[in-house]
This record gives structure tokens, C-alpha cells and sequence, in this order.
């Protein structure tokens, strides 16, 4: 057992991890300090009065010293405090964000336990029927799912399935659990339509690779039914691989979700973030970018590091 | 290398249905709507902003897309916002190649350790974050109020922005390419027949990158044209009354019920135009890894 060669591994995977959270800090920061010219000019727009500008250059703490604003930048972070928001009166940056990140999450969530569900069932049935139809579908459909932008799918589920069948709500967002549900349901599909056929293929390969392996031989000859070797083998086996998918495609998924919550008008941190860019609530759009910067980062770390403990073979690399 | 088949022999049918035929559609499809993109407005008899029409005309001969909530001819808007998309796809695309490439191979080749992570740190921030926020706060930053000459409001603004994100993408894989070049047999015979680090990295290993980093700008195009699209549905992006697909798409997203035909046809072309870009990249990094 090389326990060692894992913990060297694991520290520095959150060595890097650590770096790059370091990395979006200080892009952030700079974000706003790279507007060319006076930045409170550029957020203020044509509501510019010098007073305006006074209190909001107090307020964004540009008054001070590039260093001294990066002081008060960093404590502010440690102490959870991202700002006041510029546009909506008296709230934190915090506040506003975390009203919003739970709907955004129930998006997420609800477009990743689609594309999950489908794709591995997908994805084994195209390994274990062998048809090459099978695969040339996933195939088409992955690329079709590629190269049309996901607000038109969401348009064209809203047409099918909304409008014309009435079978779901065509948006909007009750606000209330469980009413919440159907209105979940085409926001999800939409945005699990990339990530299910990535899925798909992903299982594919691994259950054919698990085929291959002389314990399924083994297995078979001791006279296993199909269904047994199906699920108890080819199944636990050929779905690690998805844990790390979901991992990685977790940022794309949040673009996702933040698109489609615009087109299906769910109150979320894509529509905060529509708002802030109209209004340019420059502390709200850094703080967005902050957090979900962040979040992209830690789920793809928790991932490595489960990927990590789970699998001995990862450890050894 | 494959040898060039004469135009319309007989081959040319195999290989239109045979192994590169995917390859083939991509190009003959592409073509087809850049070609639409550069002469339809040009022969159309109606200005893409022109009022010819009822409000809200169903497809027909005079106006095959029909038109849209004011009265405008959405073909001929369609094809307009191609233009748009495409010129600004291949700029943001082709700029984000050449940056990223460069950075990313200086990463790779150099022998400078410091030069190596403070590239690859900024590029795994800038790949950190959900595209669609960077980008959109970017596009706070720049400012989407102004048009430069041709370009409508708010087109400069989101291909800056874009550029800023994309060319990540093309460090992080030149990197990983040319480090695995440095490490392979031809650059070692290189470096021991006395060949100076700078001409073996211009020379050997950067064409080598730039074969891998040209199949990845082939589907980038897709993915920027996707994005550049749905920014007007962020409230970002290219702004009224310009025609660009996004835009054209999003004024009719309210009207999905009464006139389907306002989002879904140029919505048809943008996934058209999609897939056949999608084919033409399969097939060039299917070529590249059968080699």
C-alpha cells in the first residue's frame, strides 16, 4: 500500500487548489480597478454628480491607496463581508447572493440528477445492446446538444411542452416547496442535455473496458445471470467516472443554469446577476463572480480528493 | 498526407457518403450559410431594419422567415445577425488562438520555472470561473453603451470580453502539448545536434502545438457564436436594433405562442450553422488521432 504517495497527493492538490483560490481573489479585485479611466464615472453613467461620485468612491473604498484597498479587501473577505449593494438599498452583498445561490442550486441539482440518471442508463444500454445505432445517436445528440446554444433549447421546450402539450409550466418560480417541482423539471432537462450525453459516453467506454476484464469472464463462467453481472458488476464499476464528470462540468453547469434561469424567469442568482449588469451594482458582480468562482473551484477539489480516497489506483499517479 | 481528389470524379461521390463524408457536409453546409451571410442582404429587396410588412407575418414566399413583432423581414435580419456572429466568432476565436498558443507554449518550452506557473496560475483562475460571470462582468467593466464604426453597441464590449476568457483555454492544452513534445525523441535529437532552446521551440515544438490548438479553435467557433447569442438574454451582449441572431431570438421569446417563426427559424440556422462547424472539427481531430 502506497498510503504515502496518496497524502503527497492529496496536499498537493490542495496546494494548487489553494493557489488558484488565491488567483480569483485578486482577478476580482483588479476587475474593477481595470476600467480604463475613473471607474465610479463608469458606474455611475449618466447619474454622475461629484457628490454621487464622492460617496460612491468612499463606498467602493477607491479613495485610498492600491495597497490599502487590497487590505480592506482581503479583511472584508475573512470576515464574510463582500460590500453593500449598489442599486438595491441597504443590502449586503451577501445577503443578495444568498437569497438568490439556494434557487440556483435547486437548478443545478435538479439538471444534474437528470443528465445522471439519463446518461447512465443511456450509456450502459448503448455498451451492453453493442448496436452501433445506439452510439451513433448519443453521438448526434451530444453534438446536437454542442452546438445549439441551451437558451434555444430551453425556447424550444418551453414550444413543445409548455405551450403546446400544456403538460409544464412555461416559467416563473412559486417560490414554495414542493410547488417548486414542475416548474424545475424543463429548466432541468434544458440543462442537462450537454452533461447526460457526456455521461452517456463516459459510462459506455467504462462498462465496455469492464467487459473486457477477466473477473467479468470469471463471473460469467461460474453462470451469473446477465442482470446480476449488469448491475452488480458493470454498473459500480463504470460509474466512477461520472462522480469526477460532475465535478469538473460544474462550472458550465452554472452557466447553464444562470442562462436558463433567464429564460424561464426563475429568480435566481442569474437574474441578480442580469440585474446587477443593468444597473452596474459593481459590488454584486464582483461578489457573484467571487462565489461562484469559489464554488467551481471547491466542488472540483472535494471531487479529486473523493476520487482520490475512493480509488487506490488514483493514488499511486 | 491525403491526396487531392479531382472535383466531381466519381471519388469524389465516395468519399461524399464514405469516410470523410462528415467532413464534407461540415464544409458544403458552412459554406453554403457564409455564402448566404455575404450575399443575401445584399441581393434582398428590404433592409434589415426596414419596416416592409405586417407585424407578426407567418413564413411565405415574399418573406420566408416572416416577420417580426414590428414589421421587419426576419430573413433578411437572420442573415445580417450571421454576419455579426461569424466576423466576430473568427476574430475573438482567432485572436484567443494566437494569445493562448503563444503564452501557452512560452509556459511549456520555458526554462524560466516562475514564467511557467504565474501563466498557468492565471489561467486556471480565469478557467475557474463560470464563463457566463466573467464574461458579464467584463462586459460591466468595458461598458456596453458605445458602437465603434461598423460594430453595433455592445459588440465590442462582449468580444473583449470574450478574448479575455478564451484564450485560457488554448494555454492550458498548447501547455500540455509542448511540454509532451519537449519530453519526445525528434526534440531530443534536436537539442543534442546543438540546435539553440529558442529555434527548437519556434521551429519544432510551436507548429506541433499549433496543429492541436487549430482543431480546438474549429469548435470554439461554435461555442463563442453560442455564447455571444445568449448574451442578450443576460441583458449583455449586442444591443437593439441591431440584428444579430441573440438579439433577434430574445425580441421574440415573449411572442413564442402567436409567432413561433421569429425565434425558431434563425433559431434553425444557428444550429445548423452549429452542427456543421461541430462536424468539420470531429473530423479534424478524428484525422489527427488516427495518425
Amino acid at each position: 500500500m502506497k498510503t504515502g504517495a496518496g497524502w503527497s497527493r492529496v496536499a498537493r492538490m490542495t496546494g494548487q487548489a489553494l493557489l488558484t483560490l488565491a488567483s480569483i481573489v485578486v482577478l476580482v479585485f483588479l476587475l474593477v480597478r481595470l476600467i480604463p479611466g475613473d471607474p465610479v464615472k463608469v458606474i455611475l453613467g449618466v447619474e454622475y454628480t461629484p457628490e454621487k461620485a464622492e460617496a460612491l468612491r468612499a463606498q467602493l473604498n477607491l479613495d485610498k491607496s492600491i495597497p490599502e484597498q487590497f487590505g480592506t479587501y482581503i479583511a472584508g473577505l475573512f470576515r464574510g463581508d463582500l460590500g453593500e449593494s449598489t442599486s438595491q438599498r441597504g443590502r449586503s452583498v451577501v445577503e443578495v447572493i444568498f437569497d438568490a445561490l439556494p434557487t440556483t442550486m435547486s437548478v443545478v441539482v435538479t439538471g444534474i440528477l437528470i443528465g445522471v440518471i439519463v446518461g447512465i442508463s443511456l450509456g450502459l444500454y448503448a455498451a451492453i445492446s453493442k448496436r452501433k445505432g445506439v452510439d451513433l445517436a448519443i453521438r448526434t445528440w451530444g453534438m446536437l446538444s454542442f452546438s445549439v446554444p441551451t437558451f434555444l433549447v430551453a425556447l424550444l421546450l418551453i414550444f413543445v411542452f409548455a405551450l403546446n402539450f400544456g403538460w409544464l409550466p412555461a416559467g416563473g418560480w412559486p417560490n414554495t416547496w414542493p410547488e417548486n417541482l414542475p416548474y424545475l423539471i424543463l429548466p432541468g432537462i434544458a440543462l442537462s442535455a450537454h452533461l447526460s450525453t457526456t455521461i452517456a459516453r463516459t459510462v459506455r467506454q467504462g462498462a465496455i473496458d469492464v467487459m473486457g476484464q477477466q473477473y467479468m469472464e470469471a463471473a460469467a463462467a461460474r453462470g451469473l445471470p446477465a442482470k446480476t453481472l449488469n448491475i452488480r458488476h458493470i454498473l459500480p464499476n463504470s460509474i466512477l467516472p461520472v462522480l469526477t464528470l460532475v465535478g469538473i462540468s460544474f462550472g458550465t453547469l452554472l452557466t447553464g443554469a444562470i442562462i436558463v434561469e433567464a429564460v424561464f424567469g426563475i429568480p435566481g442568482l442569474g437574474a441578480e446577476m442580469t440585474r446587477a449588469v443593468g444597473r452596474r451594482d459593481y459590488p454584486v458582480v464582483q461578489g457573484i463572480a467571487l462565489v461562484t468562482g469559489f464554488t467551481v473551484v471547491l466542488s472540483s477539489y472535494v471531487v479529486e480528493i473523493a476520487y482520490t480516497l475512493v480509488d487506490p489506483r488514483a493514488r499511486t499517479l | 498526407m491525403k491526396q487531392r481528389q479531382p472535383l466531381f470524379a466519381l471519388p469524389w461521390l465516395r468519399l461524399a457518403f464514405g469516410v470523410s463524408a462528415s467532413r464534407t457536409i461540415g464544409i458544403v453546409v458552412f459554406s453554403i450559410i457564409v455564402l448566404m451571410c455575404i450575399f443575401q442582404p445584399i441581393f434582398s429587396p428590404y433592409e434589415a431594419n426596414e419596416f416592409v410588412a405586417m407585424a407578426f407575418q407567418p413564413p411565405s414566399w415574399e418573406h420566408p422567415f416572416g416577420t417580426d413583432a414590428v414589421g421587419r423581414d426576419l430573413f433578411v435580419r437572420t442573415w445580417e445577425g450571421g454576419r455579426i456572429n461569424l466576423v466576430a466568432a473568427a476574430i475573438v476565436t482567432g485572436f484567443s488562438l494566437l494569445v493562448g498558443t503563444t503564452l501557452g507554449t512560452l509556459a511549456g518550452s520555458s526554462r524560466r520555472r516562475w514564467i511557467d506557473s504565474l501563466i498557468m496560475r492565471i489561467v486556471d483562475a480565469v478557467i475557474a470561473f463560470p464563463l457566463v460571470i466573467l464574461l458579464l462582468a467584463l462586459v460591466v467593466v468595458i461598458g456596453t453603451d458605445r458602437a465603434w464604426g461598423p460594430a453595433p453597441a455592445g459588440l465590442i464590449a462582449s468580444m473583449v470580453a470574450l478574448m479575455c476568457v478564451m484564450w485560457a483555454g488554448y494555454a492550458r492544452m498548447a501547455r500540455g502539448q509542448s511540454l509532451a513534445m519537449r519530453e519526445s525523441d525528434f526534440v531530443l535529437a534536436t537539442r543534442v545536434s546543438g540546435l539553440s532552446n529558442s529555434r527548437i521551440v519556434l521551429r519544432h515544438i510551436a507548429p506541433g502545438v499549433g496543429r492541436i490548438t487549430l482543431a480546438l479553435a474549429v469548435s470554439d467557433i461554435v461555442l463563442v457564436v453560442t455564447i455571444l447569442s445568449s448574451l442578450p438574454f443576460l441583458g449583455a451582449g449586442v444591443q437593439p436594433p441591431a440584428a444579430e441572431w441573440g438579439s433577434i431570438m430574445y425580441e421574440g421569446r415573449g411572442f413564442l405562442r402567436q409567432a413561433w417563426w421569429i425565434t425558431l427559424l434563425p433559431g434553425a440556422v444557428v444550429a445548423i450553422t452549429g452542427l456543421s462547424l461541430s462536424f468539420v472539427a470531429d473530423s479534424l481531430l478524428d484525422s489527427r488521432s488516427k495518425k
